[in-house]
């Protein structure tokens, strides 16, 4: 018996700030619908202290949640010298616009690159199809 | 021989100096674009496609279906436009009338403010050519061109030889990233990155403010004063400054009035431009085309003649409030780019998808109509991210109908 199991994943909280990424910008163009546009949209780079503390390995998948959404992305160290822990980065995808807020306070604008969620180990899930 | 050049409508910089090859109305190959660009310019395809209902039809027919849920609809929204010509977007304005319908486009969540303030002359701008040509301090703020514009810096902002900058970039010109993140842009900017905390410009644009004015620079995030007072010394002494401003740093502000005071004092000791990073090929020129119109740049609802203006009016608020009981998104795919909690809304009403490409909202869209690609497939003229005019023609010819095209015959059966 795995008892591993029954003990609560690792789950942080984390901000989320979207970027544009060229490479996913030109896959969005060649076909919106193609695994490249997922692999480079449906992924969260996460501070390495965070990303040891949800015990996992690059390209493992991660669910994201928050009351807007919920996601399944692939995971991986972001690379940054300078520390970002309980700030993760995301390419602004379909993806990221799943955990979006509707609130505005009536403004017009949603608060796109303000993304709050928590991340844990999505323990082998596929990562999120693009559909409604 | 004289050369054959095209515009590249795949980013707000409408790129004018491309050269393609092609065989029977297919581009081969694209030279001096930019790896968007080329994407964007290979990307036009075979077969037309009019659907009602996910099924096959005539053109007549998804137009007429078309013109019959934008008649029995109260108040049906047009959206989208940012990649359609001048042309279209008058087309669509004349339609939004006809139509009683509320009108908005992307720069309601994006740019909108600032373009708005600058065709009413609040801030100081220029052109493209004069950032070239001319400016010596450089200033990214929450933009990230390497990525969203990729020919940005190597075209026009800081690695070319200008007429009064032929020693470049080497010697002179300094290029500045004020940024939550180390962009490539940032990257490219070396020693001459700030890197702020997500929400933490307008308590930077204050503390640089303070150091232009020789006071000492106070953050909550403690930012390292001697930093902010260097930047201070490098703004300046700036004989022509451009800021280049970005959706990072719109979204962190609250409304615009940082950005005037930042403008008010960098024109008080130097020279400063601003230029909005305009992503969508001809969001600006929607913005110029309906200001022209109603003096207003975006969210707008016609009715019976008179034009109403506000925040509810917004593709947003309008989706998140059920006010609108139809939908025409032209070159735009919300179901993509809004947050799933607002665009979810769609799916209660009929939507018109108009759109070259299959998207996740053409996908659920009760009629769609495939278009020709807008500066590959179709011509006009559109403004780029800097104001200036550019006029296109078609790279090849195509069986597809133009948005154009549709909006004329969808607005004679309205
Ligand atoms: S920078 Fe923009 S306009 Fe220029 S080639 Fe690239 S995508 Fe096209």
């Amino acid at each position: 018996m795995d008892f591993g199991s029954f003990l609560a994943a690792p789950e942080i909280k984390i901000k989320i700030v979207t970027y544009r990424d060229i490479f996913q910008d030109k896959a969005m163009i060649e076909n919106r619908f193609g695994e490249e546009y997922r692999d480079r949209s449906a992924i969260l780079k996460l501070d390495p202290a965070d990303f040891k503390q949800l015990n996992i390995k690059k390209g493992d998948t991660v669910i994201l949640k928050n009351s807007f959404g919920k996601i399944v992305v692939k995971a991986e160290e972001s690379g940054y010298e300078i520390p970002h822990r309980g700030i993760a980065y995301m390419p602004n995808s379909p993806w990221s616009n799943m955990l979006v807020s509707d609130e505005t306070g009536g403004t017009g604008v949603p608060k796109f690159k303000d993304i709050s969620a928590t991340v844990t180990s999505a323990k082998g899930e596929k990562v999120t199809e693009l559909r409604f | 021989m004289e050369k054959n050049y095209y515009v590249c409508t795949g980013c707000g910089l409408l790129c004018d100096d491309i050269e393609v090859e092609s065989e029977k109305n297919i581009i081969n190959k694209v030279y001096t674009a930019c790896r968007v660009g080329v994407a964007h310019m290979k990307n036009a395809k075979g077969e037309t496609n009019f659907l009602v209902d996910n099924k096959p039809v005539d053109e007549a027919t998804a137009v007429r279906e078309a013109a019959s849920i934008l008649k029995n609809a109260k108040n049906p929204l047009i959206f989208g436009l940012g990649t359609s010509t001048d042309e279209t977007q008058k087309l669509a304005i004349e339609l939004a009338k006809k139509t009683n319908a509320t009108l908005d486009d992307t720069s309601s969540f994006c740019l909108g403010p600032l373009v708005e303030a600058l065709l009413q002359d609040k801030l100081k701008t220029c052109t493209l050519e004069d950032v070239r040509n001319k400016a010596d301090v450089i200033i990214f703020w929450g933009a990230d061109p390497s990525d969203s514009h990729p020919r940005h810096l190597s075209k026009h902002s800081y690695f070319p030889r200008g007429s009064e900058k032929q020693k470049g970039w080497e010697e002179e010109r300094t290029a500045i990233a004020i940024d939550v993140r180390k962009s490539h842009t940032a990257k490219i900017c070396g020693n001459y990155f700030f890197q702020i905390p997500p929400g933490g410009d307008t308590e930077f644009i204050d503390a640089l403010i303070a150091a232009l004015s020789g006071k000492l620079p106070k953050t909550s995030y403690k930012y390292p004063p001697k930093k902010i007072l260097e930047l201070a010394n490098i703004l300046k002494g700036a004989k022509f400054g451009v800021i280049f401003a970005g959706l990072g740093l719109i979204y962190s502000l609250e409304d615009l009035e940082p950005v005037f005071r930042l403008m008010k004092v960098l024109n008080e000791k130097a020279n400063f431009h601003l230029v909005p990073m305009v992503g969508h090929y001809n969001m600006r020129g929607f913005n110029e085309n309906l200001f022209a119109e109603t003096g207003y740049v975006n969210r707008v609802k016609f009715e019976d003649g008179i034009v109403k203006h506000g925040p509810e009016y917004s593709v947003v608020e309008s989706l998140k409030a059920k006010t609108v009981d139809a939908a025409l998104i032209i070159g735009s795919d919300p179901l993509s780019s809004l947050p799933r909690s607002v665009s979810k809304n769609l799916l209660e009403i009929p939507v018109i998808s108009i759109d070259p490409c299959e998207t996740l909202t053409s996908k659920h869209a009760k009629i769609y109509i495939n278009t020709a690609v807008s500066g590959v497939e179709a011509g006009g003229s559109a403004t780029r991210m800097d104001g200036t005019k550019v006029s296109f023609k078609p790279v090849v010819e195509t069986v597809h109908p133009s948005d154009e095209a549709i909006l004329k015959k969808i607005m004679e059966a309205v």
